[in-house]
């Protein structure tokens, strides 16, 4: 009997002492440190209540950072999960039969390259000297609609969103098709009997069996949308002129750059708030559809 | 079934597979350009980035290769391995241990360790350098290896735990009654029929791995531990301007996971489908 | 039953130690590994790498640097491996990152334990922020008598606080100057403007003939800053200057920094467009393919125009004069150097070692070699390319350097002023306005320094 009490917590032990050292732990003193002035070479620690809020929510980058990080949730939203939905139910279709495979499989590969590397790449697609998209528009014979892209204040922040949708619309797109393959045949059979269309049947039958995979789909794009890092810091650094900017750059500028951990801290603080609800949503749908 | 071939479905068919193709081509044409430039030299390429080269400099290659790839390629591999391994261990130890044994507080834990998949990375950078720091483990690859693990567990752990629940208590009771202990049924009964939804997991978990940057841009400084997305920034230091070797660069370091996905495809999709139907 | 549980987390906390401890052994193993290819990798002559003694700890000194590409990082390790051989108790680690993530790093490892000994360092602000948390060791101890007169004290100063303390010696001088196509230039029948005036005059007569005047990228946002730096030399006092660059009493109320912006929102009418889309090093391919006739640029870049094109005509001049209240006397540029931590438990050594490397001998070969001078004396004796002596030539005339805007600034006044600049270089807000933020935030930053 008594050998049976230990086993358990054995088990549980390694995961929940992992999660609590590095997971629980850092986002308690990541609130404390909210609360002070430190920067990574200091000593020591200056208590400031919420000055650093109140500086986060009243500097000048605010309203921007929010901005693209909003864009950057609503076209994804649009492209990646919509568009990328009504492509998993294209390929699933008959009209485009055996090939599907292969199409699923191109639009996939962009999102198994590293982050940096699609961002190192853009970068040079986008260079207005010598990059695609200006020397392609100068053969062409559109100069006048060349760009500075990643430099122009209005577009830089939606290069770098249509780069993000180039390299990830092809991985909603197969984790749909996955969702639909797993649509019963019966149902769409009966459906052909019926008389119903296929758009009628994407509609009515597909598209709502795969409601959950289309809820996580979203919730996972719209998280990301708010840790949003890597592009941004690959491509323009929050540039030009911070218009670029982006919430978890900002964070990662102001602890190493501009020796402000606690205003990092803050920001964190915000990030944080943001994908706990967004969370939150996500379980409270799946356990309703689980239900 | 029937199938009714008109003119109107021959046309659809047409103009589908038209616009399916130009969206193959809107994927592709970015990285043959690159490819392109990637084989001139760097004058050439600024004289027009969209024509032939004159001469193909394989060469580029060949020097990016020699300017250190291959360490990022060793450490992202360790880095990935090592912590998919732990990743996979630990997650399916907590969720066997939270839906074997009819623990009181095996919900509360599980919500518990649920929630740390709320966390992004981010708020967490600042506290968790300051801890890494003082178990002086900054600048070696636990600093990286570590976190992701903590991370994953919580993503992890909630799938395998809904598979968990739905493997049948019978299997196990068999081997009770043949004296088996926890650890012995783990290994021989639930792993092994686990297979699909661990694959899953793995595939899942690597991409996040393999590309993270954040972490392994703040934690790690040597360059003989630098995981691949963090040696391409460094790369990309290191030939600030040679541009057509940085292209090379690039382009060798994206090319493993693409060549694993394309011959591990089938099990790829499987585990994803199976793991979606457990779930 | 709360026995059991006991017993379960002690076995945990065990494993976790466990754990750590291989993590330490595997840290050691693994930054030993790091020098180990270093010194492997060199093979040009040197001696023998002399085995360690097997009594006697080998000192460990960690070097930190921001020059990554060649021609310079081999050139670094080669002089590390020299100076390992020559002394069998000591080693040095070297890493290094590129300009933008070394200006990240080294502040976190600046305030760890694991504290580079010797790190590179711009001076002024930069290190001073460091300087007030007492992290860099001070040097004027050692500075005297054969060293100290053996170094160019106009390129001293950048390292040497307004108290007199000596923290870093430099690496490599700079300067920026203007770099001119000759040809073009010969071709348009241009000659080398000295004014203002003439300078734009020239821009105006190379757009009428079609040629893009000045190539710039502006993405790093740092090349823009040299121009305002510039231009703020010479339009406002020096004392103004001093004390707005100051965190502590920083205003930037004088109205010569506005009309810096002014001149600035000129000089960019005549440059490449998609200043802010493309890198300096993008820009300046197209100087060095013959498309543009100006680039302004360091001293350091001569090695890369060479690289780039060999055949290129080019030629030097300093930064247009404007009649106005601040200094023309003063060379844009800045030393760039090594600081000592504090921290070092090596003081001596990491001094002797930088008395060397920095000093006549390796300088001499550095200018040979990468095309850089440090701040010893006659570096210049071996030097057959005539550019670069005409460089060193114009390092040692310079009476006073004006240091780089970006490093002499506090870090959210750097920011505000950077993004203002970017923002001007756009066109999207007015040297006026953007006068204003910065005051703002310069007036913020007051209360923000300890």
């Amino acid at each position: 009997m008594k050998k049976k009490n230990i086993a358990p917590y054995f088990y549980i032990l390694p995961g929940l002492l992992m999660v609590l050292c590095f997971v629980y732990i850092p986002i308690i003193v990541n609130c404390v440190y909210s609360f002070f002035r430190l920067s990574s070479y200091s000593s020591s620690m200056k208590f400031v209540g919420f000055s650093n809020f109140k500086r986060l929510f009243t500097n000048d980058v605010f309203p921007i950072m929010i901005r693209n990080n909003i864009y950057y949730c609503v076209i994804s939203l649009i492209v990646q999960v919509g568009f990328g939905t009504i492509l998993a139910l294209l390929l699933e279709s008959k009209l485009v039969g055996k090939a599907g495979g292969f199409y699923r499989n191109v639009y996939f590969i962009p999102s198994l390259i590293s982050l940096t590397a699609v961002g190192l790449m853009f970068s040079f697609i986008y260079s207005p000297q010598i990059g695609l998209l200006n020397t392609f528009l100068k053969n062409v014979g559109l100069v006048n609609l060349q760009q500075s892209w990643l430099g122009d204040k209005k577009l830089a922040i939606f290069c770098i969103i249509a780069m993000s949708q180039w390299q990830f619309t092809g991985y909603i797109t197969l984790l749909m098709v996955v969702a639909f393959q797993n649509v019963p045949q019966d149902y769409l059979e009966a459906a052909v009997i019926d008389g119903a269309g296929p758009i009628r049947r994407a509609i009515s039958i597909c598209l709502p069996l795969a409601k959950e995979q289309l809820l996580v789909c979203s919730i996972i794009t719209v998280i990301g949308a708010f840790k949003l890092f890597t592009e941004v810091y690959s491509t323009t650094s929050g540039g030009p002129g911070n218009n670029s900017q982006v919430l978890g750059l900002f964070l990662y500028q102001n602890a190493f750059l501009h020796d402000d951990m606690g205003m990092a801290a803050a920001t964190g603080v915000l990030i944080f708030a943001i994908t706990v609800t967004a969370s939150i949503i996500q379980l409270r749908v799946t356990r309703s559809g689980q239900e | 079934m029937e199938r009714l071939k008109s003119p109107k479905t021959a046309v659809l068919k047409i103009l589908l597979h038209l616009f399916l193709v130009f969206l193959v081509g809107v994927i592709v044409f970015p990285v043959l350009w690159l490819v392109l430039n990637s084989l001139k030299t760097n004058q050439e390429m600024f004289l027009n980035s969209l024509a032939l080269p004159k001469k193909w400099m394989f060469q580029n290659y060949a020097t990016a290769w020699n300017k250190g790839l291959f360490h990022y390629f060793k450490n992202s591999i360790l880095v990935s391995a090592v912590s998919l391994f732990f990743i996979l261990l630990i997650s399916s130890f907590l969720a066997y241990g939270l839906t074997r044994f009819n623990l009181k507080y095996s919900n509360f834990i599980f919500v518990l360790v649920l929630g740390g998949m709320a966390l992004s990375e981010q708020v967490a950078l600042v506290p968790l350098y300051k801890i890494l720091q003082s178990l002086k483990l900054y600048n070696t690859q636990w600093a990286i290896i570590l976190p992701y693990i903590a991370f994953r567990i919580p993503f992890t752990m909630f799938l395998l735990r809904s598979y968990f629940i739905s493997i049948p208590k019978e299997l196990e009771e068999a081997a009770i009654v043949d004296g088996c202990n926890s650890l012995q049924r783990f290994f021989h009964i639930i792993i092994p029929i686990s297979k699909p939804v661990l694959a899953s997991c793995a595939i899942v978990n690597l991409n996040f791995v393999w590309n993270e940057f954040l972490f392994a841009n703040v934690f790690l400084e040597s360059k003989s531990i630098m995981t691949i997305p963090l040696g391409l920034m460094a790369f990309q230091g290191d030939l600030k301007s040679d541009y057509v070797v940085m292209l090379a660069g690039i382009l060798i370091a994206s090319l493993p996971m693409v060549m694993l996905f394309l011959c591990m495809q089938k099990q790829f999709v499987r585990g994803l489908t199976q793991g979606a139907v457990k779930g | 039953m709360k026995k059991n549980l006991k017993k379960a987390i002690c076995v945990g906390m065990a494993c976790m130690m466990a754990a750590s401890l291989v993590a330490c052994s595997g840290n050691t193993s693994s930054s030993s590994g790091s020098a180990a290819p270093t010194t492997a990798a060199v093979q040009q002559g040197s001696e023998a790498v002399v085995p360690a003694p097997a009594s006697g700890e080998k000192k460990v000194i960690k070097l930190f640097h921001r020059f990554p590409d060649d021609p310079c990082n081999s050139f670094i390790e080669k002089k590390v491996a020299e100076y390992e051989a020559a002394h069998p108790d000591i080693t040095i680690e070297i890493s290094s990152a590129q300009n933008q993530p070394y200006k990240e790093k080294i502040k976190v490892v600046v305030g760890s334990d694991e504290c580079p000994d010797i790190f590179f360092s711009w001076g002024g602000e930069f290190s001073e922020r460091f300087i007030r948390e007492n992290l860099i060791m001070d040097l004027t101890s050692y500075m005297t008598g054969e060293w100290a007169d053996s170094l160019l004290q106009t390129q001293m100063v950048e390292y040497t606080t307004a108290d007199g303390m000596i923290y870093g010696v430099p690496f490599r001088l700079d300067a920026k100057l203007f770099f001119y196509n000759k040809d073009i230039f010969e071709d348009q029948g241009l000659k080398v403007p000295t004014t203002w005036d003439e300078f734009i005059d020239a821009c105006e007569a190379l757009k009428s003939a079609g040629i893009t005047p000045i190539a710039e990228g502006n993405q790093d946002q740092w090349p823009g800053c040299h121009y305002v730096g510039t231009l703020n030399q010479l339009l406002v006092a020096d004392d103004v200057r001093a004390k707005d660059y100051n965190p502590k009493t920083g205003e930037f109320t004088d109205p010569g920094y506005a009309q810096a912006l002014e001149y600035y929102q000129q000089l960019v009418a005549y440059m490449n467009p998609g200043v802010n889309g493309q890198t300096h090093d993008m820009a300046r391919l197209g100087f060095t393919q013959g498309q543009t006739g100006l680039l302004y640029a360091e001293l350091v870049e001569i090695t890369n125009i060479k690289q780039e094109n060999a055949d290129l005509n080019w030629g030097m001049f300093n930064f247009p004069l404007i009649e106005g209240a601040g200094n023309p006397g003063l060379l844009t540029g800045s030393p760039e150097g090594f600081v000592v931590s504090a921290k070092t438990r090596y003081p001596d050594e990491c001094v002797e070692f930088l008395k060397w490397f920095l000093g006549p001998e390796a300088g001499a070969e550095q200018a040979e070699e990468v095309g850089w001078f440090n701040a010893s004396k006659g570096v210049d004796k071996n030097l057959t390319d005539e550019s670069l002596k005409e460089a060193y030539s114009v390092m040692v005339s310079a009476e006073e350097m004006g240091p780089w805007f970006d490093s002499s600034l506090y870090s959210t006044v750097c920011d505000a002023y950077l993004t203002a600049i970017s923002d001007v270089t756009n066109g999207d807000v007015t040297p006026a306005d953007a006068m204003t933020k910065i005051q703002r935030i310069a007036k913020e930053a007051q209360t923000l320094v300890e």
